[in-house]
């Protein structure tokens, strides 16, 4: 037909068009709040690719990629040919470098007050940055060329096999995280006696480009051999369906695998030194308060979003158990440590039953907003006047010991960190183990269907503020590793932020799956922490990440695979459900045209 | 002797509307009673309410001579009272064994520490949970057996959602089983398999089964009594003969003969 084609045609480029001014908002956007210039001083590869560069050349990447992406179109899937995908991504990515360009020549002809006065971060330096270090025109040029091959190529990663975008992804990926991750990888190399001046250069702090073309030809060819050899065992499996002997043929490269893990991390602080190894420990942090939140959302499906109150009690308690005699407090009780522990998550479980109480017969948005509200309670009571003699009000509390056994102290960044890890570690067990049982049963039950559930002899009553107790236990033992942590506590760090970043790590990994939060923990604590440049900006990167995600990839990073399943369920039934509103008004539409009677 | 299930009086009103109104029947044990009834007559209401799924207006439901009202749900299935739903009501991302093994779970005892440890007893429990749901997936013969019991329950055909949903049912061990329309999308064939295997789960299993059925031939096939509604009332009891002539109920299905 010739209409299609032209329907096809005309499309692609409008797509183009609006992917390309997309991107060029996108770079002009991380221009104008200060992230490129506050990323210039980073060089990633030698002294040419540094990471505001990438980051300009970030948005048309992109850009070309979505244009070319198969898209369904009148029921029909419509794939872009590679030569066209080239071209396309291209244009995509010279629109893009064309309206950043555009922005920067009105810079140049404005007086300079106008626009500071309005867009701080528009400097002079920035001009520089964004125009390459040339004169404007040579770098508008250079701009606009480097931004049109940096869509191409994301037009060109667009449509190629997967076999081969896969390297190349896994490639790059690799390159820049090594090449951001340069304080942590090099230091961690030097400590094992490993030379680095092969790989990162002396002067710019980067990769050098030997080091940048090896570890992208490594980590590419490794991805390749690994997915191939994945292939083939999955093509033998289905040939002959073997489940039992594939389970024993796994177990030793598991067991391996875990040692591996076990070594690595056990010398990781010894490795990274004390500043990177608090970094882990507040990841470590984290963590546990992700476990534990994974337990109530992931496994019995009720969204908490006031999970700070748990960290607050665990930290108050611990605080007011242990802390020295004038530490604000008038309860002077001087326990140890781990003596107070036991009661912290006691104390921790009955304020989970006594929040959970109320919420019992709530679902889904209405309990997400109760639990707001404990959260900000739990927030309002340690800041208040009342709770002041004992929790020391606004002033917080000082003094408290660091945890120590038999005259070992745990205050340093590394022994914290291992006591963070073992506590971890004994939380990611608990999980486990609760997963895989009656009770985790009982929860996923209660998740998919809670009536029928109930109808089939599951007591929702216990087994919600089952789900609450637990994670209040582990929360509120992060929350007493985090007064430990710094000897001293104010309420200002219990603020709903802690909900929300908890929230996120697990909505980022995967809910119900524990791989997914140590993965989310690292990606959403750890990188920020080791990127120093990234602080500032660790907010605005939250959203764009977890906006990404759930557009992207809504089950999370490592999925949990019913959780997966679940979701994928609720959009077929939505496209269901449009479907067939479509067919009812279609054929509504036929019976009175063909002047039938009315169904 | 008191009966296994009496239900006495029993009234339920949505919004003004009477799903049942003033509803009188019971179910003795080792019965196979049907409950037949135009849509709207109350049937599943009936269902929810000796579930205890809603709860009466007025009257009383008896099992076993203890009264079930404003019982929770779970309570009275432990209590030995199960049920199937009228719209298949599966745990789908579930695996076929483990949503027979959450009907094990109102007959078991394993709580968190349990779980944490693994004792020998939560051990030797889980064991058993996996066995009896086994045991409840094999009434169904073949039939479920083609599939492998770690697939997840959605990838399951209609009919074998309904035969999983009573496996699930008879899973929790208990003495009455309630099945609201069971053969409902089933083909011809597969309706006549499945009236032979109520007539099991009572001869076999010593199960009670009070059923909804709009199948005449399984109703015919199964009922030791039938129990006619309409507007939420009962108006025939009895045999299948005589309810199926009862004038009463050809008009609740056939509407009033026309006179003159």
């Amino acid at each position: 037909m010739p209409r299609r084609s032209e329907v096809d045609g005309t499309p692609l480029t409008r797509h183009a068009v609006r992917a390309g001014l997309m991107g060029g908002v996108g770079i002009v956007y991380l221009a104008l709040v200060g992230m490129i210039q506050a990323f210039s001083g980073t060089s990633l590869i030698g002294d040419v690719a540094t990471l505001a560069r990438l980051l300009i050349l970030f948005p048309p990447f992109i850009a070309g990629y979505v244009v070319v992406r198969p898209r369904v179109q009148g029921g029909e899937t419509v794939t872009v040919a590679p030569i066209r995908a080239l071209t396309v991504g291209a244009v995509t990515g010279l629109i893009a470098g064309g309206l950043t360009a555009a922005g920067v020549a009105l810079v140049e002809i404005l007086p300079e007050e106008t626009v500071r006065n309005i867009f701080v971060a528009v400097t002079t330096q920035l001009i520089d940055i964004v125009t390459f270090d040339r004169s404007t025109v040579q770098g508008i040029a250079i701009l606009i060329i480097l931004a049109a091959a940096s869509g191409a190529l994301g037009g060109f990663l667009g449509v190629i096999r997967l076999r081969i975008r896969r390297p190349i992804a896994v490639g790059i990926i690799v390159v820049l995280l090594l090449g951001m991750l340069q304080d942590v990888f090099r230091v961690a190399l030097i400590q094992l006696g490993v030379p680095t001046a092969w790989l990162y250069s002396a002067r710019f702090g980067g990769l050098t480009y030997l080091g940048g073309v090896v570890v992208f030809a490594v980590a590419a060819a490794a991805t390749l051999v690994w997915a191939d050899r994945r292939r083939l065992a999955r093509a033998q499996d289905e040939e002959e369906p073997a489940p039992d002997s594939r389970g024993v043929g796994q177990r030793p490269t598991q067991m391996l695998i875990a040692v591996g893990i076990f070594v690595v991390l056990a010398l990781l602080p010894v490795l990274l030194g004390t500043f990177l190894s608090s970094v882990l420990g507040r990841v470590g942090l984290f963590l546990l308060m992700g476990l534990g939140l994974n337990i109530v959302v992931g496994y019995a499906g009720l969204l908490d979003l006031g999970y700070v109150a748990f960290f607050a009690v665990g930290a108050y308690t611990t605080g007011v158990l242990t802390a020295a005699p004038d530490s604000g407090s008038s309860i002077h009780v001087g326990l140890g440590f781990f003596e107070a522990a036991p009661i912290v998550i006691v104390i921790a479980v009955v304020t989970g039953v006594i929040i959970g109480g109320p919420v019992l017969r709530l679902r889904g948005d209405y309990l997400a907003i109760v639990t707001l509200g404990f959260g900000e309670i739990a927030r309002v009571l340690v800041t208040s006047d009342w709770l002041k003699p004992f929790l020391g009000g606004a002033q917080g509390l000082i003094g408290i010991p660091a945890p120590s056994i038999l005259g070992f102290s745990f205050r340093d960044p590394q022994p914290f960190y291992y006591l963070a890890l073992a506590f971890c570690a004994v939380a990611a067990f608990i999980s486990w183990r609760l997963a895989t049982s009656r009770v985790g049963r009982a929860w996923t039950a209660m998740r998919e269907d809670e009536q029928v559930a109930e109808a089939m002899g599951v007591s929702t009553v216990k087994y919600k503020l089952l789900a609450f107790a637990c994670g209040a236990g582990i929360g509120s033992l992060s929350g007493a590793l985090f007064a430990v942590q710094i000897g001293s506590l104010a309420p200002s760090s219990f603020s709903i932020l802690i909900s929300i970043q908890a929230l996120a790590i697990i909505i980022l990994g995967g809910m119900g799956s524990i791989p997914g939060v140590i993965v989310g923990g690292l990606v959403l604590i750890g990188l920020p922490g080791f990127l120093s440049e990234f602080q500032e900006f660790q907010l605005l990167i939250y959203g764009a990440v977890l906006v990404t995600i759930m557009l992207l990839r809504p089950q999370g990073l490592v999925p949990n695979v019913r959780r997966m399943r679940e979701l994928r369920e609720d959009e077929e039934a939505q496209d269901q459900w449009a479907k067939d509103l479509d067919a009812d008004t279609r054929r509504a539409f036929s019976a009175e045209s063909l002047g039938g009677p009315p169904a | 002797m008191a009966h296994l299930l009496e239900v006495d009086d029993v009234v339920k009103s949505f919004g003004g509307i009477y799903a049942l109104s003033g509803l009188d029947m019971h179910v003795d044990a080792g019965e196979i009673v049907s409950v037949i009834g135009p849509n709207g007559a109350g049937k599943s209401t009936l269902f929810n309410i000796a579930t205890g799924l809603y709860e009466p207006d007025r009257g009383d439901v008896r099992f076993e001579a203890q009264s079930v009202v404003r019982l929770r749900p779970n309570q009275i299935t432990r209590l030995g009272v199960a049920r199937t739903f009228q719209t298949v009501h599966l745990f789908p991302n579930m695996t076929i064994l483990e949503n027979a093994m959450v009907g094990q779970h109102c007959r078991t005892r394993t709580g968190v520490f349990g779980a944490v440890v693994r004792t020998p007893r939560a051990r030797r429990e889980e064991e058993r949970i996996r066995e009896k749901a086994r045991e409840a997936l094999e009434f169904f013969g073949s039939r479920l057996a083609g599939y492998r019991q770690d697939q997840p329950a959605f990838a399951l055909s209609y009919a074998n959602r309904r035969r999983l949903e009573m496996a699930r049912a008879m899973a929790t061990e208990p003495t009455i089983l309630l099945l609201d329309e069971p053969t409902a999308g089933m083909n011809p064939r597969e309706t006549l398999e499945l009236r032979d295997l109520i007539v099991r789960m009572r001869d076999e299993r010593g199960l009670t089964v009070l059923v909804i059925e709009h199948d005449m031939r399984v109703v015919k096939g199964v009922s030791d009594r039938v129990v006619a509604l309409d507007y939420g009332r009962k108006i025939a009891e009895g045999s299948y003969e005589e309810v199926a002539n009862n004038e009463q109920v050809i008009e609740a299905y056939l509407g009033t003969r026309a006179t003159g």
